[in-house]
C-alpha cells in the first residue's frame, strides 16, 4: 500500500497521475460520492486508487464511536493488505491532512480530526511507502531508497 | 558570481519566522548583488492594530544596514511592475493579504469567472515583476491543513489559495517550507 498525504489542494491528485500509469486503474473517490469499499475482491483493475479517506472516516464517525471506527478501519486496511498481496495488485490512498488547525468547535468535527490522525497512523505503519505533497512536490517519508 | 534565484516561494505556520527569514535572504541577496531591496506593501491599514502592525514593519526595515524602497499597492500588483528595476530585490509578504485584498475589495460575488480573473490577475502580476526584478521572494501561509468542508467561503478561498501556491512553487527556482524559524529546502533548480 501506497499512502499520499499532505494538505488540501496541495496536489495530490495530480501528483499520482503523473507517477502512475492509472490509464488501466480503477479510481474510486470519496469527493465524488463513492461509499467506503471494505472489499476490493469484485474489482479487476490490478491498481486502484483510493481517494479522499477523510471523508470516508467521516462517515464512520456519523455511525460508530471513535474506538468502534478504528476497529472498522483496520479490518479495511487487513481486507486491502491481503487482495495486494495477490497478483500484480497495487493500492495507493490517498488523504488530506487536516489535523494541523485550530480546535474545532463542534464535538463531531473534533472527534472528526482525532479519528483521521489515528487512521492515517495505521495506515502509515501499513504501508510500505508513504510520500506527503507539499504543492506539488512530494516527499518521501517512509520507504524510499536508502542510497 | 554564485547562483541569484529569480524566483523564490517561501511558506510556513503563524509565527513560524517566515518574514524574518523572507527579510535576511532579501538583505544577503542585495547584498551580494547591489540591487535595490524593495518591498511590495500590500497590507492596507483598515485599523488601528493594522496600522500598528504596519508602523512596526516599518520601522524594522528602517533599522537595518541596507535601505528599503517601499511600493504600496493592495491590489493588481502587476501595475507595480513598471517601477521596478533590472537590479531590484523585492519582496512581497504576503500572498494572503494581496488574496484578501483582490477578494474582498469588491462587492464581487465569487463566481467562476471571477476567481479565475483574481488567480490570474495574480500570476501575472508575480510573473510581469519577476520579469523586471533581480529576484522576486514571495511569502505566503499554510492554511490547509484542517478541515475546509462544511463552509464554501473556506472552500472555495482554500481551493484558490492552494491553486496559487501549486503554480508559484512551480514557477519558482527556490522553495522554502519553515518549521518552527528553521528553512527546509523544497526545490532549488539552478539555472
Amino acid at each position: 500500500m501506497h499512502f499520499i498525504t499532505g494538505g488540501a489542494f496541495n496536489g495530490k491528485r495530480s501528483w499520482v497521475k503523473n507517477n502512475f500509469n492509472i490509464m488501466n486503474s480503477n479510481w474510486l473517490s470519496a469527493y465524488e460520492g463513492h461509499p467506503l469499499p471494505v472489499e476490493l475482491d469484485d474489482i479487476t483493475a490490478d491498481l486502484i486508487v483510493l481517494e479522499g479517506i477523510e471523508i470516508w472516516i467521516k462517515g464512520l464517525t456519523e455511525e460508530h464511536d471513535a474506538a468502534q471506527c478504528r476497529v472498522i478501519w483496520n479490518r479495511c486496511l487487513t481486507h486491502w493488505e491481503r487482495w495486494e498481496k495477490t497478483k500484480n495488485h497495487q493500492l495507493i490512498l490517498i488523504g488530506t491532512d487536516m489535523t494541523k488547525g485550530i480546535v474545532p468547535i463542534e464535538k463531531e468535527n473534533r472527534i472528526w480530526r482525532d479519528v483521521t490522525g489515528w487512521a492515517f497512523q495505521d495506515l502509515a505503519a501499513k504501508a510500505d511507502k508513504v510520500d506527503v505533497i507539499w504543492y506539488g512536490i512530494n516527499q518521501t517519508i517512509k520507504g524510499g531508497m536508502i542510497v | 558570481m554564485a547562483h541569484v534565484p529569480s524566483l523564490v516561494f517561501i511558506t510556513g505556520g503563524v509565527r513560524s519566522g517566515k518574514s524574518s527569514f523572507a527579510e535576511k535572504l532579501a538583505v544577503y541577496l542585495a547584498a551580494k548583488t547591489g540591487g535595490q531591496l524593495t518591498y511590495l506593501a500590500t497590507g492596507v491599514p483598515s485599523d488601528e492594530e493594522m496600522k500598528e502592525r504596519i508602523l512596526k514593519h516599518k520601522q524594522d526595515r528602517k533599522s537595518g544596514e541596507l535601505p528599503w524602497k517601499t511600493i504600496e499597492k493592495s491590489a493588481q500588483i502587476g501595475d507595480a511592475a513598471r517601477q521596478i528595476h533590472q537590479q531590484d530585490i523585492v519582496l512581497l509578504d504576503c500572498i494572503t493579504t494581496l488574496l484578501n485584498n483582490e477578494l474582498f475589495s469588491s462587492k464581487q460575488t465569487w463566481d467562476a469567472a471571477f476567481l479565475q480573473q483574481v488567480e490570474e490577475s495574480i500570476i501575472t502580476g508575480i510573473k510581469q515583476i519577476k520579469s523586471r526584478a533581480k529576484a522576486l521572494i514571495l511569502v505566503s501561509n499554510e492554511v490547509l491543513y484542517e478541515p475546509l468542508t462544511g463552509n464554501n467561503l473556506v472552500y472555495t478561498y482554500g481551493s484558490l489559495l492552494g491553486r496559487l501556491h501549486q503554480q508559484m512553487v512551480r514557477e519558482a527556482d527556490q522553495a522554502y517550507l519553515i518549521e518552527a524559524g528553521i528553512p527546509i529546502l523544497m526545490k532549488e533548480v539552478r539555472g
